[in-house]
């Protein structure tokens, strides 16, 4: 029992423990809608018809929860959407946001909420990215085009599944609206 | 179904009154009932259509008022109703909104609440039959596992599994109940969190993530059950974090193991040193503590790159116990690429105890003394998702492992020692066949090098949620 004690003892003098914040959230859906569009001067909240989110979960497995979408406005003009979903990673909700361009493009995808200490690696920059430039038409799957990370695999599947139902309400509602 | 009545604005629709009366009564309905017991689903659904109704009221609240000249402040965001539904006929009360605002409450509230604490599961069952001793065929239910965590706060939550192995546990069979993880965590800043209990030390690909389908094969492979003792759990405290550009660590001190434990008679020894005398914070010795560190590289989709260093003494102040400075350190680094549907792992680990010469000259005459170092390797490929057909896919493998438990020995005077052990190789080439990605059926055949008595087929079925 002579060295044991300083692996502990260095990664509390390493780590930022006194930067105590609201840990798991990590931004409010304002923040995130204001981080993806911040030439916004509007988000008005939109419903889908349940007819339709039945339709897609028949074919694209079932929302965890009701997912919210707004239209996003620059004065007039609309400039985009925003979507907020909850998936399950292993067994916790993640909460993310995904910001669509005009043409059903994926702008950016950023986790809200992470509530687990395993497979938080889906927060990373690089993981997110992939998504970027990602349509309705895309396979949009893990393994395929979404590459996976090893130890957060459940996080990585439910995030992207997630991603593809919300392109797919783009196709068969926004994308007419 | 109209594009129309697929998606609604405010601007668009004006519902009828028949309608506004319509829901005006499956509002008074859930209130006066509100989320009466029901499946998750159905209280999804439920929650669904009350925030649907919610936010129609506040629209049609918010016009009338303005109607009347008495609106409140224009907000950014306008709500807007759903399809297929509409407004009430005559303009809400002002206790109405807040009986709406409150209903609205309380509906997050169990919403809340109801995912606050979770239940999961997993389990494996394996079928063994060696292609030269039909008679060791068998079938077991090796692992049931039930577990459940409950989230305190946004920052805080518990987890915990209790394992029946083998599918019955009495003092006449061979199976074991036991508590695999009993740990609280709390998440210090956005990158720092700790962790205190009983929990996985972060080693390798399978201790931590060690449910059926996350593996290729009927059975967990050998190194990270000869080597690293998966699944090996200890308890202490740990904290662990992450960086933004993909680098995890997680350092721990934990409790260890009890060299005292070692059964030189038995075979365990030589199938896991270690796991033979790991003690599962079953009233363990914890005189001498563990420390360890970890680390993993993710920054790259699709890369991971890790290791994780484990260290401490195992004597454990045993009064006249021979090998009281014996340290047992366990190391071991790991690379995977999963480029598309492939997926390529490479894992290699290393053991040694030392100071257990004085211990072992106590065991002369007996099969197992303990080794001074053990260590094994793998290499792994497997095509994922090769044929799929909705939720079902076939994943085929293999690998290649070589393993030594016992590779070299302690010095002892000549002539009353055993010999070390030649290092074992193993071929396994098999499938995983999906279900769903929840539900997998597993079949592999397994070649040793040298103890060619244990070539078996395998096939296997497990499930994880």
């Amino acid at each position: 029992m002579r060295h044991e004690w300083l692996i502990p003892a260095a990664a509390t003098l390493l780590a930022p423990v006194c930067d105590v914040t609201y840990a798991a959230v990590y931004f409010t859906t304002e923040a995130a809608q204001r981080a993806a569009f911040p030439d916004a001067t509007a988000f008005e909240e939109v419903l889908i018809a349940p007819e339709v989110k039945s339709a897609i979960s028949r074919d694209a497995g079932r929302f965890t929860v009701e997912p919210r979408i707004w239209r996003v406005r620059a004065g007039d003009s609309s400039i985009g959407w925003f979507m907020l979903d909850e998936v399950i990673g292993k067994v916790e909700l993640i909460t993310y946001g995904l910001a669509l361009d005009t043409n059903g493009a994926v702008k950016s995808l950023e986790v809200l909420a992470y509530r687990e200490s395993h497979g938080d690696a889906i927060r990373l920059p690089a993981w997110r990215a992939q998504f970027v430039g990602k349509r309705p038409d895309d396979p949009v799957r893990l393994d395929a085009d979404i590459r996976n990370i090893s130890g957060a695999t459940l996080s990585c599947r439910h995030v992207t599944e997630g991603v593809h139902r919300l392109l797919l309400i783009y196709a068969k509602v926004l994308a007419h609206g | 179904m109209t594009r129309d009545s697929a998606l609604a604005s405010p601007h668009r629709r004006r519902p009828s009154t028949l309608r506004r009366m319509r829901l005006l009564a499956s509002l008074v309905a859930a209130i006066a009932s509100p989320l009466a017991a029901a499946d998750e689903a159905s209280l999804q659904a439920e929650i669904a259509d009350l925030r649907a109704q919610i936010e129609q009221l506040r629209s049609q609240l918010k016009e009338l008022a303005t109607q009347r000249g008495a609106a409140p402040a224009a907000q950014a965001a306008a709500p807007a109703p759903a399809a297929g539904t509409s407004a009430p006929a005559t303009a809400p009360q002002p206790d109405l909104a807040q009986r709406v605002d409150r209903l609205e409450r309380t509906v997050s509230a169990q919403a809340e609440e109801q995912s606050a604490t979770t239940l999961f599961s997993y389990g494996e069952i394996a079928y063994s039959r060696p292609v030269h001793d039909s008679s060791q065929t068998t079938a077991d239910l090796a692992r049931a596992v039930l577990g459940w965590s409950h989230r305190f706060d946004e920052r805080t939550r518990m987890a915990a599994e209790l394992e029946l192995e083998h599918a019955v546990s009495s003092a006449d069979d061979k199976g074991e109940v036991e508590i695999e993880q009993f740990y609280a965590e709390r998440q210090f800043t956005d990158n720092v969190g700790g962790r205190a209990g009983l929990f996985l030390i972060p080693i390798g690909f399978l201790n931590e993530h060690h449910e059926p389908t996350q593996y290729y094969g009927v059975f967990r492979n050998f190194v990270e059950t000869s080597i690293i003792p998966t699944t090996w759990r200890e308890g202490g405290v740990a904290v662990y974090g992450g960086t933004e550009w993909g680098l995890n660590w997680n350092v721990g001190l934990t409790t260890g193991f009890n060299l005292a434990n070692w059964d030189p008679s038995s075979q365990e020894g030589r199938d896991s040193p270690l796991g033979s005398i790991h003690q599962e914070l079953s009233l363990a010795a914890a005189k001498d503590l563990s420390g360890y560190v970890s680390v993993n590289y993710v920054g790259v989709p699709g890369w991971t790159l890790g290791g994780t260093y484990f260290t401490g003494k195992a004597g454990q102040g045993v009064p006249d116990f021979p090998a009281q400075d014996a340290r047992v350190t366990l190391w071991e680094a790991h690379a995977r690429w999963q480029p598309g549907p492939f997926d390529f792992a490479a894992l290699y680990s290393r053991g040694t105890i030392s100071d257990t010469q004085a211990l072992n000259l106590t065991f002369i005459g007996q099969p197992t003394p303990v080794p001074q170092l053990f260590f094994g390797g793998y290499v792994q490929a497997a095509w994922r998702n090769i044929w799929a057909y909705n939720d079902y896919s076939l994943t085929p493998f293999t690998r290649y492992e070589w393993v030594n438990t016992a590779a070299a020995y302690a010095s002892v005077p000549q002539g009353l020692g055993v010999p070390t052990t030649p290092t074992e190789q193993i071929w396994t080439i098999g499938a995983n066949f999906y279900v769903t990605p929840s539900i997998v059926f597993k079949a592999d055949y397994q070649q040793f090098r040298i103890d060619s008595s244990k070539n078996s087929l395998q096939v296997g079925f497990g499930l994880s949620f």
